[in-house]
């Protein structure tokens, strides 16, 4: 009888204990002044030299500041959320930056020249975003009083100014990032931003609280909370319920819904990147002109990118989006579809029998789904394509060494300049080393690049754009796909939300209707 | 008995070195390269190069396999997680209690629904209703728990909206993973129940107490269950060891940031040091568990314990 | 003695197959599963479009005469796709399981015949494999492999191994000391023989309920892990694969993820009710 008993005892105990899990529900409270956004990731990292993607940015935006901000179209911009007041080229290579007097971390310290140099330091030598911050030459870092900081670069980049308001050049307080070690950026996190960082639970949400101090407008949210859904239909479900106030990247077919809810509005804009099908143009059969634009001629894009992505996006007519400085993609048509013109060539490459391929992509589902579709347009070439679905760090080897035939990735700017645009995807010097996939060497090229690098903004530097932009064209060494759209879906009660381009938001302007 | 529990116990630790061991091993295997995972297609070899020595990736494996278990036993160290640089065991703790919270609730829902039908159906065996009951369970067991989760986002969450269809903060949002999880288990532990039951009320003192003229309802309750609940319960025990290990594919639906989840993603980003540590962690929980199972189960059966010496 | 052993087993699997005909059940399932083979065998037969064309002028197309169970997001008839899928499950089903069966016995087998020594490295072996949640396991060995039906098979397979070596050597434990295995060892009879002709086939029973109910687990294995997208290569007509496809238009098309989850359903359903079935014609104790 005894042993009867307890083991009731022990179920007893089990429900009981189970029971006490449930804690009082904590419902959104529609409320409260804090804004909460459903993103489609997490963030990877808030230290901004050890990440380069655009969900962490996201949450980091909020948290720091750059030096200098920039617009929509890449223009510097005065004010905003940024630490400089002003900035003078002391030579071509030189940069002076004056800060803000009186600017405080979210720890209490001033800011100063001194965190400036250090966080320059950290991104010149940080693998994550040395491809942008690497030309910085540290031994000439200098701070010149306490809000006066200088710095050359190692060779003369115009854009460079720019890619300061990238999320590695946020300005850390060098204090708390050496005391804080190895936990700086996941449990530590210190900015001089409109909002404090509270609490990171992964996979969960990221709280933001705001920064009672800040140097700027005052905010007028009193926190953020950023919360990653993966499925898109997920993210709709909560905005339309009211769990969240922002969902970005909504699904294609759940446009309509949105639109058609009094409740919400639809924000879209075009992203500066642009998704692209690259062929290894170092390699047989596709080191012959012939054959690549043989592909562009069957490969009817504008019906994948409908059938694909549903007219959420544009398909891509040039090397870099229409948005950016200089892109003719404005006034360009995508390419014509001609599958005579397409035999015709193959036969003078000769190669009318066709031959096998692999189309490489990583797990990304629009790139899978239009791996398909490619697949299937390309049979009457003859032509018979293998996918072959690589988990993205095996893809980016398999990328650099040039271990693919056929392959589909994206670009995406920095910051919208053409150097940024078209330097890393088409220039000789990064094969292998860097993001010339398709492993496109043109002498031509290069030098354009490297001019147009040099150049200031204007006639002169457009031409040279331009020009770089008519080869790649003629050239073929892409299929160019889509340029990504951003589709968030927003609550009507939320008001001062300036949307970028850039794939991330910043989201402390934003004030609730009253 | 002491002794039996405590040579289970440290019977578990060559277990688990074994299990690091062969995480360690697929690990290895797997292609691709976390540093390249980690900078993204910008990198350039120097710099990919720079953070492989970093990381100890150039190292002979044996050398990086001794290296995990040294900070593993002496330093209860498991490393950062390459991804996030969070403390591995500090990203685990905040993943276990969202597995941990719709494991015990679906087990707990299997309990309060799986039992009661069992029971019923044993009583009344090949009624209708033990026979609806049967074809239930089997439904149940063999219905594709990502499949029923997604059905039940349609009609609970996109057309009802009673539910939200992701995330785990609140009681609302833990009800359609629990239920959606637990449809197994009940359909188990209902099995079983019914079983143990059958068996028990064939039993000669269970016609005695009947004959003693007893309410039915007493020799149930008091005579029958009290019997068959042994290895209802073992079940039960089982069966949510199986939950935490299996609540994969409910995190992965239901978007739960739960351990089973995290492992995934891990497993997606080359995050190696993540991925072990949640093996791991898993593995010891659930040889916890059944291990807690089977010492239950031998205290109250002292036949187990001879054999187990 | 070859031949009065040979009778033995003859009459009883006549005798296993009147129990089993008498559980109605067990019958249900055996036919479903039947019809399910001979649906993969004539899949090219009964498919009524190629399960590969696309059409992108007919995306998501509701169930109707022309493509009974509708089209999804490429426009391929979701009928032919359900249809063609049964080929891939009962192919990883099967074959994977026969992987773990093989290995499985044969370890078992051999942990329980051999010595004390050989038993314990082995079962500490299997115990750590069993340490892991199987579905966990199996998700790790796909990932270090890679994507690809073989590659599937054979993470499941490895994946449940533990389960079979371990009713195999209990088995074979409790027959090792019987009298007809001396007495075939004593003959001079080589271990081999003696595992492969008189132990193997007497511990069949417990191992064929397994492996059914195991076929059924490794189809939902093989389902989940490409739900989670670490199957197989795009465009396979996996039924998982097409659930996982149909996800995000789980809302506005859920025709798509009706029939390959129904499909999986009814197919795990058959094996589960055979699965009872057998177990109950084997095990006596459960004899009404």
């Amino acid at each position: 009888m005894k042993k009867q008993r307890i083991s009731v005892l022990l179920v007893l105990v089990m429900l009981v204990s189970l029971f006490g899990m449930i804690h009082p529900a904590v419902l959104a409270n529609p409320e409260d002044n804090i804004l909460r956004v459903a993103t489609a990731y997490d963030a990877k990292s808030l230290d901004p030299v050890a990440v380069n993607d655009v969900a962490s940015t996201n949450v980091m935006r909020q948290i720091y500041e750059p030096l200098i901000d920039i617009d929509n179209e890449g223009k510097v911009v005065q004010g905003g959320a940024s630490l400089a007041e002003s900035y003078e080229m002391v030579d071509d290579k030189t940069y002076r930056f004056k800060l803000y007097e009186g600017v405080h971390f979210h720890n209490g310290e001033e800011l100063k020249a001194e965190d400036v140099a250090f966080s320059l330091e950290r991104a010149q030598k940080s693998p994550q975003v040395q491809h942008i911050f690497g030309d910085i030459d540290v031994d000439t870092i200098k701070c010149i009083d306490d809000y006066t900081i200088e710095f050359s670069l190692k060779e003369v980049n115009t854009p460079f100014l720019t890619s300061l308001a990238h999320s590695g050049g946020y300005i850390v307080n060098k204090k708390f990032v050496e005391e804080a070690g190895d936990d700086f950026g996941t449990t530590q996190v210190c900015g001089t931003g409109p909002f404090k960082f509270v609490s990171w639970s992964k996979n969960d949400r990221v709280v933001l609280e705001k920064f009672d101090d800040y140097h700027g407008e005052e905010p007028k949210l009193d926190g953020i909370e950023i919360i990653p859904m993966p499925q898109p239909s997920s993210r709709l479900l909560a905005l339309e319920a009211g769990d969240v106030d922002m969902a970005y990247e909504l699904a294609p077919m759940d446009l309509a819904k949105v639109e058609d809810n009094p409740d919400l509005d639809l924000v879209r804009i075009i992203e500066n990147s642009t998704q692209y099908l690259g062929f290894n143009n170092e390699k047989e059969p596709f080191n012959d002109i012939r054959v690549r634009k043989a592909f562009a001629y069957v490969i009817d894009m504008p019906k994948i990118v409908e059938a694909v992505t549903s007219g959420l996006g544009q398909v891509a007519t040039g090397p870099m989006g229409p948005n950016i400085k200089y892109s003719l993609s404005k006034d360009l048509e995508p390419h014509e579809i001609d599958l005579e013109k397409a035999k015709e060539l193959m036969k003078e490459a000769g190669l009318e029998d066709g031959f096998k391929v692999t189309l490489s992509t990583n797990e990304k589902k629009e790139r899978v789904d239009m791996a398909q579709i490619i697949k299937n347009m390309l049979e009457p070439l003859n032509v018979e394509v293998e996918i072959e679905i690589l988990e993205w760090s095996a893809y980016l080897d398999a990328l650099s060494n040039g271990d693919v035939e056929m392959f589909q990735i994206g670009w995406s700017p920095a910051v919208p300049d053409p150097d940024m645009a078209l330097w890393a995807p088409l220039s000789s010097f990064t094969i292998g080393e860097g993001a010339n996939f398709s492993r496109y060497n043109n002498p031509k090229i290069d030098e354009l690049l490297l001019k147009g690098r040099s150049l200031e903004d204007g006639e002169e530097r457009e031409k040279v754009y331009e020009e770089i932009q008519n080869i790649i064209l003629d050239d073929q060494p892409w299929i160019f796909e889509y340029n990504q759209e951003a589709s968030i879906g927003v609550n009507k009660n939320v008001e001062n939300f300036h949307v970028t381009p850039f794939s991330y938001q910043s989201l402390f302007t934003i004030n609730f209707k009253k | 008995m002491l002794r039996y529990i405590f040579k289970r116990i440290v019977m578990l630790i060559p277990v688990l070195l074994g299990v690091t061991f062969i995480v360690f091993t697929l690990l290895q295997i797997t292609p691709g390269d976390p540093a390249k995972a980690i900078l993204g297609p910008t990198a350039d070899a120097a710099a990919v190069a720079q953070l492989r020595e970093e990381m100890g990736l150039n190292e002979p494996f044996l050398t990086q396999y001794g290296r995990f278990v040294y900070k593993l036993v002496f330093e209860q160290d498991m490393g950062r997680s390459y991804s996030s640089r969070q403390p591995v065991m500090s990203l685990i703790m905040q993943a276990f209690p969202a597995t941990l919270k719709l494991a015990a609730f679906a087990v707990a829902i299997a309990v309060v629904i799986g039992i009661p039908l069992g029971i019923i159906s044993a009583i009344k065996q090949y009624s209708i209703f033990d026979n609806t009951a049967l074809i239930l369970g089997l439904i149940g067991i063999s219905m594709p728990v990502f499949w029923l989760g997604m059905l039940m986002i349609l009609v609970f969450a996109a057309r009802l909206k009673w539910f939200p269809s992701s995330g785990f903060s609140t009681f609302r949002h833990m009800v359609l993973p629990s239920i959606a999880l637990s449809a197994q288990s009940v359909a188990v532990i209902m099995r079983m129940t019914r079983s143990s039951m059958l068996e028990v009320i064939r039993q000669d003192y269970i016609r005695t107490a009947r004959a003693k003229g007893q309410t039915e309802r007493k020799v149930i309750t008091k005579h029958a269950l009290r019997n068959a609940l042994m290895p209802i319960v073992t079940t039960v025990g089982l069966q949510f060891g199986a939950l935490l290990g299996g609540a994969v594919l409910t995190e992965s639906v239901f978007t739960i940031p739960g351990i089973g989840r995290m492992m995934v993603e891990a497993i997606r980003m080359k995050d190696f040091p993540l991925v072990q540590g949640a093996v791991l962690f898993i593995a010891l929980a659930f040889s916890l568990v059944n291990l807690f199972v089977d010492i239950l189960y031998a205290y109250i059966n002292p036949r187990i314990r001879s054999q187990y010496k | 003695m070859e031949k009065t052993t040979k009778k033995r087993r003859f009459l009883r699997l006549k005798e296993f197959w009147r129990r089993l005909k008498k559980n109605k059940l067990a019958i249900v399932g055996l036919c479903i599963l039947c019809f399910l083979v001979l649906v993969a065998i004539f899949a090219d037969f009964i498919a009524t479009h190629d399960y590969a064309e696309q059409d992108l002028l007919n995306q998501y197309k509701l169930p109707s005469k022309d493509h009974y169970f509708g089209t999804d997001k490429f426009g391929r008839d979701i009928f032919s796709r359900v249809v063609h899928g049964s080929r891939i499950s009962l192919t990883v089903g099967f074959i994977s399981v026969g992987i773990a069966l093989v290995f499985g016995s044969l370890i078992g087998a051999i942990a329980g015949y051999f010595s004390a020594r050989v038993d314990n490295i082995l079962m500490r072996l299997m115990d750590i494999l069993l340490a892991i949640p199987q579905i966990l396991l199996a998700i790790a060995i796909s990932a270090s492999l890679g994507t690809g039906l073989t590659n599937l098979m054979i993470a499941v397979g490895i994946s449940s191994i533990p389960q079979y070596a371990r009713i195999m050597r209990a088995a074979v434990l409790s027959l090792k000391d019987q009298q007809f295995i001396e007495a075939t060892k004593a003959a001079g009879g080589s271990n081999f023989r003696t595992i492969f002709v008189h132990i193997i086939p007497n511990c069949l029973a417990p191992i064929i309920v397994q492996a059914t109910l195991g076929v059924a687990f490794a189809i939902l294995t093989a389902a989940g892990l490409s739900f989670i997208g670490l199957g197989l290569d795009p465009g396979v007509p996996e039924w998982g694969a097409m659930l996982s496809e149909g996800r995000d238009y789980i809302r506005d098309f859920p025709h798509m993820t009706l029939f390959p989850g129904l499909a999986i359903m009814i197919t795990i359903l058959s094996l589960n009710l055979l699965g009872d079935g057998f177990r109950d014609a084997l095990d006596p104790k459960l004899r009404d």
